[in-house]
């Protein structure tokens, strides 16, 4: 880039490709409003929410797609129906419980009626009020309640989870994901019943691309996560492989644990500290799964809005929520399968203290995204620099690559046609 | 153990095809007439907080101001969403100019 350091109105690509990404893309609130627009509103899949998470039938969980609050409720019919959380009459946000079970939705404020699919029911005093012997006010004649329920999204479920879009005309669910990245979401929801073991929750003062770069980028683990590294969860010569469907929007990577200890090789990343050890070894009571077919770690990102994790027997999902140019909550959804014995669910439940806001990796990530944002606002001018293994966009065998990333930009700059 | 009946209204006081709200031993009851035969309900609604004396009258079923759900006012029955529970109905009479309803 040019020494310039006025700062740019619109975020500046200096090169015809992607390995160089201008800070402006984290700073600017315009470019902001329009990612939801089109990466959350338009053209995608976002992700909701377990079917697990609402069993019976007037269960709900209030969530967000982009900025935009929503309601995934299960009818009487035991369907999944996802509506927008805005009354139909004067546009209030009416549900704020973040779970419940209901018999109806009904906004407070003139208490407005929906049944479980958004359907408009009752109106109070539709017909007027009766006052000496006749009847006054009302809704007109022509008022028809069909023409104003709940904006009522598209949903898609597979293997116990749960996507919707505001998009009449979005791509099929299979399509949005691609055949290669299905492959992964299948490994880990191939039909067994999920059993929810609970939520983190945690808001992350950066931009929300930020997560998605953190799971395309297989540099830093070795490097960030010291304890990674030092408990021989991570390290740079792990068999491993970097996937993407054809757009290049969603991402896997995928890893093969070394067998650690100090006769393997940490080569080049840190010393492996022999002398260190847990206090409670059974945060590391690693348990092949049949269902793995190999891989220890798979981190699936769907883009724009959900983190599919396996990491060893920890699996989770990490629902991005947008709020503003400059922060995102980040909320997880530990989980594990129906046929899970207790001693599996309790070895999923300790492993997942690796993650969350407080975890011995994962506190580091909701850091370093904070210190970057920081940067980036100082200087919006500049850009940062994604050309480890190459400018080319390529899956690789390793994980020495930013090719993930500069992939997540190429499609970004064509769904944004900067 | 004898029959409890009670005089509630003069039949007059209740237009024809409609509804009115009174109150017995502390119940609040809803009184219809229809072709000259009355009628009584629970007026409370089953639903929302509202009473149905306040709500429209149409073809034996009495729809609520509040959410339009209907319930038929010789059985009691709801009739619709967003309705989950029906009323209770009450045996009347009337005695000359009087309307008794049965309590137990």
């Amino acid at each position: 880039m040019s020494n310039d350091t006025r700062i740019p109105l619109q975020p500046v690509w200096d090169q015809p490709d992607t390995s160089r990404i201008p800070f402006k893309v984290y700073t600017d609130e315009q470019t902001h409003q329009q990612e939801l627009e089109k990466l959350f509103y338009r053209n995608h899949w976002c992700y909701v929410g377990l079917e697990a998470e609402i069993p019976e039938p007037g269960d709900f969980k209030r969530t967000v797609i982009g900025e935009r609050s929503v309601i995934m409720v299960r009818d009487n019919e035991g369907m999944i129906n996802v509506v927008e959380n805005v009354c139909a009459h004067r546009g209030m946000r009416f549900c704020r419980k973040k779970h419940g079970n209901a018999k109806e939705l009904v906004c407070p404020y003139h208490q407005w009626n929906y049944d479980l699919k958004g359907n408009l029911q009752g109106v109070p005093f539709r017909r007027g009020v009766k006052q000496d012997g006749e009847v006054k006010g009302g809704m007109p004649k022509d008022f028809k309640p069909a023409e104003h329920g709940l904006t009522q999204l598209r949903v898609a479920q597979r293997g116990g989870v749960v996507f919707a879009s505001f998009d009449e005309n979005v791509e099929p669910f299979e399509e949005f994901i691609g055949p290669q990245m299905l492959h992964y979401f299948d490994r880990l929801f191939n039909g067994r019943k999920l059993k929810l073991l609970g939520y983190n929750k945690q808001r992350i003062p950066g931009n929300w691309k930020l997560m998605q770069e953190n799971i395309k980028d297989p540099y830093h683990p070795g490097l960030l996560h010291t304890w990674f590294v030092t408990f021989g969860l991570w390290r740079a010569d792990n068999r491993s492989e970097l996937k993407m469907d054809e757009h290049h929007r969603h991402a896997a990577m995928i890893s093969t644990r070394g067998q650690g200890g100090k006769n393997a090789q940490t080569t080049n990343v840190s010393s492996f500290k022999e002398e260190m050890k847990l206090n409670d070894p059974r945060f590391l009571d690693v348990e092949v799964e049949p269902w793995w077919n190999g891989p220890t770690a798979v981190m699936m990102t769907v883009f724009p809005s959900v983190i599919l994790q396996q990491q060893v027997n920890s699996v989770s999902t990490r629902h991005i929520q947008p709020n503003g140019h400059d922060s995102f909550d980040f909320v997880w959804t530990h989980f594990g399968f129906e046929d899970d014995t207790p001693e599996m669910t309790e070895r999923r439940l300790r492993q997942a203290n690796l993650f969350g806001p407080a975890g011995f990796v994962s506190a580091d990530d909701g850091e370093v995204i904070e210190f970057s944002q920081e940067g980036f606002e100082q200087k919006p001018f500049h850009r940062s620099l994604a050309e480890l293994g190459g400018r080319e966009i390529e899956e690789t065998d390793h994980m020495v690559s930013e090719t993930l990333i500069r992939g997540m930009y190429e499609y970004w700059r064509k769904q944004m046609e900067v | 153990m004898s029959e409890n009946w009670i005089p509630v209204s003069e039949l007059e006081a209740i237009p024809d095809d409609d509804v009115i709200g009174v109150a017995v031993n502390g119940h609040q009851i809803a009184l219809y007439k229809v072709d000259g035969e009355v009628f009584a309900t629970d007026n409370v609604c089953s639903h929302g907080q509202a009473l149905l004396s306040d709500g429209f009258l149409e073809d034996g079923e009495i729809e609520c101001p509040l959410h339009q759900g209907r319930f038929c006012i010789k059985s009691g029955k709801a009739m619709c969403d967003p309705l989950t529970e029906d009323i209770r109905t009450y045996t009347t009479r009337v005695e000359g100019e009087e309307v008794m309803l049965l309590l137990d």
